[in-house]
């Protein structure tokens, strides 16, 4: 293995490792966030960072092939589609009247549930 | 007695079905025909004889073609029952214009209006596509319903109806049992049968199976969307 | 014997597929079923893809994941959300 493949591999090891770190915190921040905005906040950093980083590393991995060109078109879809839907889901809690979380509020932030 | 009548007749319907149903191999047994000849005959001579390179868009259109027809005239009749319950359910069916309770973003607009023709671009490519690769008029079909409903959602219907006019609505959500009505009568002025695929030149099944994909696609499509737009109707 | 990672794959989808139909059944409210649903809906299509069916998994994902959570939506906005 050269010198080369062997940084490829490495960069592309952190990359995929960064991304599962997102995912994992992201998922984490799912479940423990106390209100709705919070938690989609935590989902959307999830699917750009995360999905984007672990690509990234897969289209390293892949090197000079086709298969780069499809992966930076995922790539780019999910870069612009994720964080559109976090934006409509907040904004669409916003407008219906849904009050964001504060330590004096507390409690589900007026959550229906 | 009306109860026991019940009971005879449903077993005088049941013992012929069990008996049958034990005549019939074991479940996943290897002397099951499926797996005895006729897998095998769809490996080997599926490319050439189907007239497609996707052995499973050749079992589904060409070996198949009759279960197809079958799914595809139920897929329609989904749609029309949709239509008849919510038809049936307020006198009048006006169209809801006034629009959702919350004023759509801007963003939501801006991306999803860039989004859109790659979106109808890939669903062409997949009912195109599908003789070679996986997907085919039902994918293609789906994925451009999808974009019909989300471009309802976000531009607006009347923007979205544009994409199925009024007038041919009906016809292009029949548009699946109408194509292979269309293609089963080539087929059986070509070869003798009902939904026959001539061997000899390729040329002509694989535009046969072409024609089927696009009339699947385009009737998903349409019933799909027409789901979605009488579900939103003011009952 | 050691387990090959194929097969460990698809233990866990399974897994998830039954916990979220059991999910599905459970919930009394039905919106949070159809969202679940759709999430059961993306298992399958893991699932449809890694039994080497790509056909059926597109279709999975494009009507069980994507149009038939938006129909039951629309059908949910149109009659009551709790399950009685």
């Amino acid at each position: 293995m050269s010198l080369f493949e062997a940084i490829r591999n490495a960069a592309a090891v952190v990359l995929v490792c960064t991304g599962s770190f997102f995912f994992l915190v992201g998922t984490l921040g799912l479940i423990r966030f106390p209100d709705f905005y919070s938690r989609t906040h935590g989902a959307t950093k999830c699917d750009t960072v995360g999905a984007g980083s672990i690509l990234l590393g897969l289209a390293l991995l892949r090197g000079l092939h086709a298969d780069v060109l499809k992966i930076l078109a995922i790539i780019s879809l999910v870069l612009l589609t994720s964080p559109t839907a976090g934006h409509a889901l907040a904004r669409a809690a916003y407008r219906t009247g849904l009050r964001p979380w504060t330590r004096l509020v507390g409690g589900g932030g007026g959550d229906a549930d | 007695m009306k109860r026991a009548l019940v009971i005879a007749l449903l077993a005088a319907v049941a013992m012929p079905l069990l008996l049958a149903a034990a005549r019939m191999p074991r479940f996943g047994s290897v002397e099951q025909p499926a797996y005895t000849h006729v897998a095998r005959r769809y490996l080997e001579r599926g490319a050439e004889e189907a007239g497609a390179e996707n052995i499973v868009t050749g079992v589904i259109l060409n070996y198949r073609g009759f279960d197809t027809n079958g799914e595809v005239t139920v897929i329609f009749t989904a749609c029309a029952a949709v239509a008849a319950v919510l038809a049936c359910s307020g006198e009048g069916r006006r169209p809801v214009r006034a629009g959702t309770p919350v004023a759509l973003s801007p963003v939501v607009r801006y991306v999803v209006r860039l989004l859109a023709p790659f979106i109808a671009l890939f669903a062409f490519y997949v009912v195109v596509f599908g003789e070679v690769s996986p997907g085919g008029g039902f994918q293609g079909g789906t994925v451009f319903g999808a974009l019909i409903i989300v471009t309802t959602v976000v531009v607006g219907r009347d923007e979205a109806e544009r994409l199925s006019p009024e007038r041919p609505r009906l016809w292009l959500q029949a548009a699946g049992p109408l194509s292979f009505l269309a293609v089963g009568t080539v087929g059986a002025l070509l070869t003798g049968w009902y939904l026959g695929f001539p061997h000899v030149p390729r040329a002509i099944a694989a535009s046969m199976l072409m024609a089927l994909e696009f009339g699947i696609g385009v009737g998903g499509a349409m019933v799909l969307a027409g789901i979605f737009w009488r579900l939103g109707d003011e009952a | 014997m050691p387990i090959e990672m194929g097969r460990l794959f698809d233990l866990g989808l399974m897994t998830l597929l039954v916990l979220c139909a059991l999910a599905v059944v459970r919930t009394k409210d039905l919106l949070a079923a159809s969202i679940i649903f759709s999430a059961y809906s993306l298992v399958m299509c893991l699932v449809w893809d890694h039994r080497g069916a790509p056909d059926v998994a597109m279709t999975e994902a494009a009507v069980g994941a994507g149009v038939t959570t938006v129909l039951f939506l629309s059908a949910i906005s149109k009659t009551v959300r709790k399950e009685r």
